[in-house]
């Protein structure tokens, strides 16, 4: 039901459970910008952003340039718009709960009509 | 996009508001239907306390690999044949689940799902991250995407 495994959205969950990588990727919104550039902000080590930049790339949320020796961080809003469907994932699993039960509600109206009164 | 972190899901069924409301409280019916594809719900793995305050859990087993995940949910409501509400108190904020059974024509129910606080981690079971509380930000982000 969906065109990904399920270990790269909790991947991707992940990475987005944390306020500094939000705050990353809100900056990155309006365009590119180095881990120098990124670490400005926070009252973090330039160390410990590049650590949230790779959780951040792994999740495929962003991705670093390899043109310029800064290697500016960029967005990959493929990954956002996939995840942002994630909607339409839940929707699938309660479709496919009731089609389940509708396939049981066949069957007991098979076996006994009565039977189905009694737990 | 649908509004972050609610979900409402509407569907007839050719049963009576009692039966439905009984299929969704009883182990023996829900272990026949529950889980999503690929896992079962073991009936020694639901437990049923049909009361407000009582607890609401479902082990779901992975058919692949045996791995085993559990809603635990704790009733809010419980009034049969027309309404039925739990909160899995263990996503952040607590997702609340309420269904409504209304009777229509011809012997049919209409069942509405409707759920607040909804985490996308939902999406995959082993990754509930208690991400509620940065939906909106998320969905503000990834329209402000969309529009560019």
């Amino acid at each position: 039901m969906s065109a990904a495994p399920a270990d790269e959205l909790s991947v991707t969950f992940a990475a987005l459970a944390d306020p500094t990588r939000r705050a990353i990727l809100t900056r990155l919104s309006t365009g590119e910008a180095t881990v120098g550039q990124l670490a400005a902000p926070f009252a973090l080590t330039q160390q410990a952003i590049s650590k949230h930049i790779k959780v951040l790339e792994h999740a495929g949320l962003i991705s670093r340039s390899r043109a310029a020796q800064a290697r500016p961080c960029r967005l990959e809003p493929a990954q956002f718009e996939y995840v942002a469907d994630w909607i339409g994932r839940h929707r699938q699993t309660w479709h496919d709960r009731y089609d389940r039960l509708d396939e049981h509600l066949a069957a007991l109206g098979e076996a006994d009509p009565d039977a189905t009164e009694e737990p | 996009m649908s509004l972050p972190g609610e979900f409402t899901y509407r569907r007839t069924h050719r049963a009576s508001r009692e039966l439905l409301f009984d299929c969704m409280t009883q182990p023996e019916h829900l272990a026949h239907f529950w889980g999503p594809d690929g896992t079962s719900t073991p009936l020694d793995g639901i437990t049923v306390e049909l009361w407000p305050g009582g607890r609401f859990e479902t082990a779901m087993v992975n058919v692949a690999d045996g791995s085993r995940y559990t809603m635990h949910a704790v009733f809010l409501a419980v009034e049969r044949p027309t309404r039925l509400a739990w909160r899995e108190a263990d996503v952040e904020g607590g997702m609340i689940t309420t269904i409504t059974f209304t009777g229509l024509e011809n012997g049919q129910t209409e069942v509405v799902t409707h759920q607040t606080n909804v985490p996308p981690g939902y999406a995959s079971a082993g990754a509930r991250t208690g991400f509620e509380t940065s939906l909106r930000r998320f969905d503000d982000y990834v329209a402000g995407l969309a529009a560019r």
